[in-house]
């Protein structure tokens, strides 16, 4: 039977990445997302700052990569999709680069770094792997 | 000065609710009416939305050095539109005459009770802010989109212990 007839063998790529993933270190990094809004006034003016929940994610691989032009620091995280998307789940999300790039960021050693960019791959239609650059 | 852009947003917002109840923006799980203080919102914030209005303050000065206190701010009021997917986007330009409709009719009348909101409240400041007729700029055609600004200028009263 041809491979792209097999059913669910999208599901090989996503164990194969968690697997990667363990192998290289199996490290654990912290997703901050921002919770609902109240859309009240206050908030709307900027006088309630926005509450934010801290989420675990495993397994993952964390790189400090080369600085950026102007010198500030930068971390390349690998994610699994069979991490990521329970996680997801939990939150409704659909589309999970446009979440994770929506987050507050990812916290490594105590600090807070946006997310710049999220790279998914996919196979058979699913995606499999996160690619994500975050800054200082 | 806190004071007059609040007052001024929530004027904005509170006119906005009433001219056109359907704009509304979904923003952090939040729906609420499609005007956002650019300022007010996290420094990571997602790009502009479309067909709501982001506030931009800009310079202040006193408006006439020689007599008085009176002071005048820039606001810009940006927006853009990239019409509907039903109408196969060609529906821009309608789109954009709607915004437009919609930001002169918020903008009237140029004038509001100025309030403190520090608080969590509206606390009166018995004082009123006013500003002029928005003018608005050329069409700015970036595929898909289309947009534009508006510019007014607030005009109000430093006040004591005012932050």
């Amino acid at each position: 039977m041809p491979i792209n007839m097999i059913p669910g063998r999208h599901q090989a790529a996503r164990r194969g990445a968690d697997a990667f993933l363990r192998a290289l270190g199996s490290e654990q990094i912290t997703l901050r997302i921002a919770d609902p809004s109240a859309g009240d006034t206050n908030s709307q003016l900027g006088i309630t700052p926005p509450t934010a929940s801290d989420v675990q994610i495993a397994p993952a691989v964390v790189e400090v990569v080369t600085p950026a032009p102007d010198g500030t620091r930068r971390i390349q995280v690998m994610l699994g999709a069979k991490g990521l998307q329970p996680v997801a789940d939990s939150y409704g999300v659909t589309d999970i680069p446009a979440w994770l790039l929506g987050s507050q960021g990812l916290v490594y050693r105590g600090q807070l770094m946006p997310i710049k960019s999220v790279t998914s791959n996919c196979f058979a239609g699913s995606e499999y792997l996160y690619l994500l650059i975050a800054t200082e | 000065m806190q004071a007059t852009k609040d007052s001024f947003y929530v004027a904005l917002r509170n006119r906005l609710v009433a001219v056109d109840p359907q704009r509304t923006i979904t923003i952090d799980g939040a729906t609420r009416p499609a005007i956002v203080v650019a300022e007010n919102e996290p420094p990571n914030a997602a790009p502009p939305l479309c067909d709501a209005f982001y506030l931009h303050w800009g310079g202040a000065r006193a408006a006439l050095p020689a007599a008085g206190t009176l002071m005048e701010m820039e606001c810009t009021i940006a927006y853009r539109t990239k019409g509907t997917d039903q109408n196969g986007n060609l529906d821009r330009g309608r789109g954009l005459a709607s915004l437009d409709n919609d930001v002169l009719a918020i903008c009237y009348p140029p004038q509001t009770a100025k309030c403190d909101y520090c608080s969590g409240a509206a606390v009166p400041l018995g004082s009123t802010i006013f500003w002029t007729q928005p003018a608005l700029s050329a069409l700015v055609n970036a595929p898909p989109y289309i947009g534009r600004e508006i510019t007014v200028s607030v005009f109000f009263y430093p006040e004591v212990n005012q932050t």
